[in-house]
């Protein structure tokens, strides 16, 4: 792994956040033919609108717009909440916080979950285990988050009472009740990902156990337990890092969900809010950071892909 | 395309899919005629019934048959789910498919910014997008459309550049054909395949997002049986009937097995492996 | 009479299958004493390598056996799973055929090497480290304890298969199984590894089953050969005996279509011709674009050089061989040739220079045809075989000329197939036939040089004879120059007039056959030529 590829992956995050910054400016400010009246709503008087424009710059060309935005973000200022007249990026970065501990919890959940089955069912392919993992998993991607999480709620909260079923206590205040309160949460947003991870690590390493190196090492007498573990895993999970990397997409949709669900103060729901009441600069910033965050996390898989895989030259 | 069909139904997946997903369209055709009740007529007495011989999956808040609901709502939610898919499928495949016959740096600058706006959720930028078109089914189907553009004009382009390697492409440039003919003649047949399946298992995925969208109050609006809204509403009163939520829930995932095991059987059946 | 190591007797070997039993092995015997190497002869679907397969026991769970396959005594249809893996790597080695699918990408070579030491032979890490380093530089590699650290990308095909094979030799087996082991190799490297085992083989006497498709490189190491047609031995004996007085049709058939440089297919004089019908003058090609961010950053240009100022010339109705290792250039010029490669330098054809893509119209095009090796890719598998033969004379005829059935029909009876294979998609026919199809596409334009680009290469050798028989039939029917690019110096010897040597890009040698083994010449034509097995019937 040279330091060109590095760079060359860095400067691609550049590039991916000034495409997502147009995208989101686009969509925000350019779309609604008003963003004023958008935001007062179609009775807000003509003087609270004019006030409006000026504050936000909307008489300005737009692309004058934009670079003033843009500037604000390159500094850190995402702008002032509409909603609440406080700066913006602090709540984001707060709410930012909570959600990665939420992503954290999954992902790791995920790994230990999905890693062992997608094994078994290729270990076992064509078996009832096989079968099992496999049932589990088409239901698993078939499921959205909010039916899952309704129907855990309706299950584990309600009928069974085990585990509260919204709300958020921070680990640094109750950390016992902090993680209650974060275990049906997890448990929803994991759900999808196991279903998927699992089902490419068995697909990968069912590839794996028919290639020729993996023969070679059992005719050399190997055990299978020994050619499973030292010489197919390697290979079959490495792919895995870029898999688990792309779903994160698929995990910071799910976190909006389950945020809004289960009264979660992340920046899911921080988003989710700013869309119902149309705050424009907390819509901005939620998306940019949520776009961040996916970024950085290929950036963060594709290095670790390269120390890991020597195979490949990198330029 | 007989073969094809064989060859599906020798798979556990495929013939499982075509199954599902040929009662789902039978309901979505015939779903409004067939349903035994009006579908918002309300019955305040018969309220949060449970399962019977009358109201075979229960009545909701209203009194309104469950079932009925449902049938009615079959079109609304795969419909849209079928035409969001093929939409975004369409324009995806124009993409990828400029982006892989342009080749070089061409190439890397769509790829690139196709990466780019992959880097927004598929549910954020969908929300995003009826946001700010306004809460409507219709908007709801062009966000999602808009939101699978970017990944099929990725599995597009990957499909194309490995037909365009082939030698059979090669031999129709070394003859002399014209770009259109290698494109539409050669290429094309062989690229449709892949994506055919890539769009099956993505109807699974736009069921579940529109009935995301719906359940967040952007999709469907009241009175609409839309099934995702069906969830949403029957989340206030599961206390006093978890059957109100169960169907709807079922009904998606039903759509949503059917569809994706259509999508893996058919990819078995076009690539065989042995 | 030596100890006999390995003895198969009786051996069957069925698959089931849904819609029944199908036969792999069929009352397969045989056996080989220690010091003994068994060429074990045959085409791809003979049942070879599921022989090895058997040996080795790492059969499906479909598979259904008869008879017995013993090793120094015992039956290994009767072993346990433990003791299977005891015995394999330690008392029956094997070498594979491909030693960049064989190596696990992920691992060191030392790794790979010194963990079949630490499996049966019980020695720590580190002294199987130590001994694997003493093994690698026993099989020949100069740097063992750099190989050791190196992973598989890192090495040579060479050298990689030194690896192997100082594996399969590690725990000093009393069998070794070698599946094809040069097949994927250049020639002059196969060669030095086929020396390699005949040291290795001589001083360790290990009992040796050598599978092969090459009749010459079996006349050249084994002491007794089985040739082996649809699951059975169809004769087996002395090397000299079977290849001198063969008794079955099948082995005729199969000594018959070896190609051997003394049996020429064609005249050694090309017909006279005032005028070439092909120049080509300097022509260069570069892959790859300059990288940017490299660029920025100073760093060394990445592009390589596929064809580095290649001139030569192809008279009318000659037939000019191109031979060179994987990665000579020799595809690029027929691609630069083809208008598939951009290039620089110029063409000439028929008098017209062409400089450039823009310049191969369709008069050039028409004249210049193209087959490729792999039929399975060069027919589009979602056109039926008539569509593919009817765009060239769509494209090319002229206005009035027939396109109907019988066109087609004769098209393919040209080409020795029956006109009702119109009908059928490419998958419904075999790789010979695929080939012929290709064949007659490139034939549909009459042209006048016809670019052969390794077309029997992935064709059994009697599949490879009839398809070389049909050229030379066309040729001599249509007066057509051939361009033949091959790896295989014995068969571009019985039919070319005269070969082209390419090495790393670029043309290192150009002589006419009948001086091919008189005249100067460069020394890698040297070394090729030294490298090629002499063919069968010279054991004899």
């Amino acid at each position: 792994m040279s330091p060109a590829y590095i760079l060359k992956r860095i400067l691609l995050i550049g590039y991916t956040l000034l495409v997502v910054s147009l995208i989101v400016f686009a969509i925000t400010q350019i779309l609604p033919a008003d963003a004023a009246v958008m935001m007062l709503g179609e009775n807000a008087t003509p003087d609270a609108l004019a006030a409006l424009r000026l504050k936000m710059g909307l008489n300005d060309p737009i692309w004058m717009q934009y670079l003033h935005w843009l500037g604000g973000v390159v500094r850190g200022d995402f702008g002032v909440s509409m909603r609440t007249g406080q700066p913006v990026a602090p709540a984001m970065i707060e709410a930012l916080g909570r959600s990665l501990l939420l992503a954290l919890f999954s992902i790791l959940l995920m790994l230990a979950v999905a890693i062992p089955l997608g094994i078994v069912a290729a270990v076992r392919r064509g078996r009832a285990a096989d079968l099992g993992v496999s049932f589990l998993s088409y239901i698993g991607v078939s499921l959205p988050e909010f039916v899952t999480a309704t129907l855990m709620v309706l299950v584990l909260a309600d009928w069974l009472q085990w585990l509260p079923a919204t709300g958020y206590v921070p680990l640094t205040e109750d950390p016992l009740r902090g993680l209650r309160h974060l275990v049906l949460p997890v448990l929803t947003v994991s759900m999808i990902l196991v279903a998927h991870v699992s089902r490419m690590v068995r697909s990968e390493l069912v590839d794996v156990l028919h290639s020729d190196y993996i023969r070679a090492a059992r005719l050399k007498g190997l055990s299978k337990r020994q050619v499973l573990f030292k010489h197919a895993l390697r290979n079959a999970l490495l792919p895995t890092i870029t898999i688990v990397a792309l779903d994160v997409g698929y995990l910071l949709g799910g976190v909006i969900v389950v945020e809004e669900i289960f009264a979660l103060p992340g920046i899911g729901r921080q988003l989710i809010v700013a869309i119902q009441a149309r705050d424009l600069p907390s819509i901005q910033a939620g998306a940019l950071i949520m776009a961040t965050t996916y970024a950085v996390a290929n950036f963060l898989a594709d290095i670790c892909y390269a120390w890991l895989d020597r195979r490949i030259q990198y330029d | 395309m007989i073969e094809i069909l064989k060859r599906m139904l020798r798979s556990p997946q495929g013939a499982l899919g075509l199954v599902v997903v040929g009662l789902i369209l039978l309901v979505v055709i015939v779903g409004p005629w067939s349903a035994p009740y009006d579908p918002e007529k309300m019955a305040p007495l018969m309220r949060y019934k449970p399962p019977s011989a009358q109201f075979w999956l229960g009545t909701d808040q209203y009194g309104r048959d469950i079932l009925s609901r449902l049938l009615h709502g079959a079109r609304a939610t795969v419909v849209m789910a079928v035409l969001a898919t093929a939409l975004g499928t369409l324009v995806g495949a124009i993409v990828g498919t400029v982006s892989a016959f342009l080749g070089g740096r061409g190439d890397e600058a769509i790829m690139r910014t196709v990466d780019a706006i992959m880097s927004i959720p598929s549910l954020l930028l969908a929300l995003l997008i009826v946001n700010l078109l306004g809460k409507s089914s219709v908007n709801a189907l062009l966000a999602i459309a808009l939101a699978f553009a970017p990944g099929m004009a990725r599995v597009t382009r990957s499909v194309a550049l490995a037909v365009r390697k082939q030698d059979y492409v090669n031999a129709a440039i070394a003859r002399g054909e014209s770009a259109g003919f290698i494109v539409g003649r050669e290429m094309l047949p062989n690229v449709v395949a892949p994506i055919i399946v890539e769009m099956t298992i993505r109807v699974a995925f736009a069921v579940m997002l529109f009935a995301t969208l719906s359940f967040l109050g952007l999709g469907a609006q009241p009175p609409a049986s839309e099934w995702g809204l069906m969830v949403s509403e029957a989340r206030r009163f599961m206390h006093l009937s978890p059957w109100m939520i169960l169907w709807p829930s079922l009904a998606i995932a039903l759509v949503a097995i059917g569809f994706n095991l259509l999508g893996d059987g058919l990819r078995d059946a076009l690539n065989p492996r042995t | 009479m030596r100890e006999t190591i390995l003895d198969i007797a009786g051996y069957g070997l069925d698959y089931a299958t849904p819609s029944g039993f199908t036969r792999a092995l069929d009352d397969v015997s045989l056996s080989i004493a220690r010091g003994e190497v068994l060429g074990l002869v045959g085409e791809s679907g003979s049942g070879k390598t599921s022989l090895a397969w058997a040996i080795m026991r790492y059969l499906p769970a479909t598979a259904r056996e008869t008879g017995s396959i013993r090793l120094t005594g015992q039956d290994l249809l009767k072993a346990s799973e433990a003791e299977i893996d005891a015995i394999r790597g330690r008392r029956i080695g094997m070498v594979f055929q491909d030693p960049s699918t064989s190596l696990n990408p992920t691992l060191p070579l030392g790794e790979q090497l010194a963990e079949v030491l630490v499996r049966h032979r019980g020695l720590t890490r580190k002294q199987a480290w130590a001994e694997g380093e003493a093994r690698l530089a026993h099989v020949g590699l100069k740097v063992p304890r750099q190989m050791m650290r190196r992973y598989p990308h890192e090495a040579s095909g060479g050298e990689k298969q030194r690896v192997v094979i100082a594996t399969a030799f590690a725990c000093q087996p009393e069998c070794i199984i070698f599946d094809e082991p040069t097949t994927a190799l250049d020639v002059i490297t196969a060669r030095q590894i086929l020396e390699l085992f005949k040291e290795l083989q001589a001083e360790t006497g290990v009992a040796s089953l050598y599978i092969s498709h090459d009749l010459a490189l079996v006349s050249q190491i084994a002491s007794k050969v089985a040739v082996i047609h649809r699951g059975r031995i169809v004769e087996q004996g002395a090397v000299g005996d079977v290849f001198a007085r063969p008794q079955d049709a099948y082995t005729k058939k199969l000594l018959a279509a070896v190609p051997r440089p003394d049996h020429r297919l064609v005249g050694m004089e090309a017909p006279e011709a005032a005028t070439p019908l092909v120049e080509v003058e300097k022509v260069s090609v570069l892959y790859g674009r300059k990288p940017f961010l490299g660029r920025l950053l100073g760093r060394a240009n990445t592009q390589f050089t596929g064809n580095r100022e290649v001139s030569l010339s192809v008279m009318p109705g000659e037939i000019l061989g191109i031979v060179g290792e994987s990665g000579s250039g020799k595809s690029t010029l027929a691609k630069a040739m083809t208008g598939l490669n951009r290039f620089e330098g110029e063409i000439r054809f028929a008098g017209r220079r062409i400089t450039g893509l823009s310049d191969m119209d369709r008069a050039y095009r028409r004249e210049v045809q193209i087959i490729f090796q792999h039929p399975d890719s060069s027919l589009n598998p979602r056109q039926r075989i008539r569509e593919i033969l009817s765009r060239p004379l769509a494209l090319y005829g002229e206005p009035g000329s027939r396109r109907d059935a019988a066109a087609i029909g004769e098209l393919l009876e040209q080409v020795r197939l029956p006109a009702a294979y119109a009908d059928r998609y490419p998958h419904q026919l075999s790789g010979g036939e695929k080939q012929r199809v290709a064949i007659a596409r490139a034939f549909a334009s009459k042209p006048k040089l016809v670019i052969c680009d390794e077309i029997t290469s992935a064709l059994d050798v009697s599949v490879q004879a009839s398809v070389v028989e049909l050229l030379v039939d066309l040729q001599k029917r249509f007066g057509t120059a051939y361009l033949f690019i091959t790896h295989d110096l014995n068969l571009v010897r019985q039919i070319a007039h005269r070969i082209a040597v390419m090495y790393r890009g670029d043309l290192v040698d150009l002589v006419d056959i009948a001086t091919l083994s008189t005249g100067p010449l460069h020394p890698y034509t040297r070394s090729l030529l030294e490298a090629v097995p002499a063919p069968a019937t010279a054991a004899a």
